[in-house]
């Protein structure tokens, strides 16, 4: 099975729960087809870079999933078409099966971050917990350095062939 | 020679890049100029394999509205 991959465009008008149930109606739409869903979730309000239907904003949706027989996929297309709070959509194949979309590795990444920041806020008492945060960030710049190393003398051995190459052609 | 004119280099051969997405706008407006044109291969340097993709990134992202046909003078 193919895995595809739809973008569509919502009128940035519609608030949350109208929003919710747009995008409950297209998932059962697609459903209907006997495909998968993967992903459906909003990518966000973006400034459109040309108005479409006299709209300068628009509620970017993301859509990803295991698509089934051709008919009914055109099926749906019709179906988005002639659906008038989708200002436009676009679907696409995809190369290899989508990763699940998980929420949580922002609020994650946001929860570590709250729970550093008033450890070193507080730091003169709690000097373990900034040592802690300074070896890790010294990890990561040795690291990041041994990228830009490896780069460079990539980039110098090109130099260096290019050198030769035109000392070549001199002679 | 008087003029010798910068080596240029593939941009996704250098960062390890495979695959363009169309979604990544930020990464797509490096090959394209001011008025919202495609940049030709021989002034970006990328790879014809590269270049093909970037085309057809570009091309899906301007249906979709996340980039535009033409930019003129906006504002």
């Amino acid at each position: 099975m193919r895995y595809y991959e739809t973008l569509y465009i919502v009128n940035p008008n519609l608030e949350n729960e109208a929003l919710d149930t747009t995008m409950g109606e297209i998932g059962t739409e697609l459903e209907n087809t006997k495909s998968k869903l993967i992903n459906h979730r909003v990518w966000g309000k973006k400034r459109l870079a040309y108005p479409i239907q006299n709209q300068k904003y628009g509620s970017y949706i993301l859509l990803q999933f295991e698509g089934s027989e051709q008919d009914k996929m055109n099926e749906f297309n019709t179906w988005m078409k002639l659906n008038n709070t989708v200002l436009r959509h676009m679907t696409v194949t995809l190369d290899e099966k989508p990763d699940v979309y998980v929420e949580d590795v922002k609020e994650e990444s946001a929860s570590e971050e709250t729970t550093e920041t008033p450890a070193t806020e507080e730091a003169p008492a709690e000097a373990e917990a900034s040592e802690e945060t300074e070896s890790e960030s010294l990890e990561e710049a040795t690291a990041e350095t041994d990228e830009n190393e490896s780069n460079d003398e990539s980039e110098d051995s090109e130099e260096s062939s290019e050198k030769e190459t035109e000392k070549k052609e001199a002679e | 020679m008087a003029f010798q004119s910068r080596k240029k280099f593939c941009y996704f051969k250098e960062n390890g890049i495979t695959d363009i997405d169309y979604k990544d706008v930020k990464l797509l407006r490096r090959f394209v100029n001011d008025q919202g044109k495609i940049m030709p291969r021989r002034i970006t340097g990328s790879s014809a394999k590269m270049h093909r993709k970037v085309v057809r990134a570009i091309k899906r992202s301007r249906s979709i509205a996340l980039m535009p046909y033409v930019e003129s003078g906006r504002e």
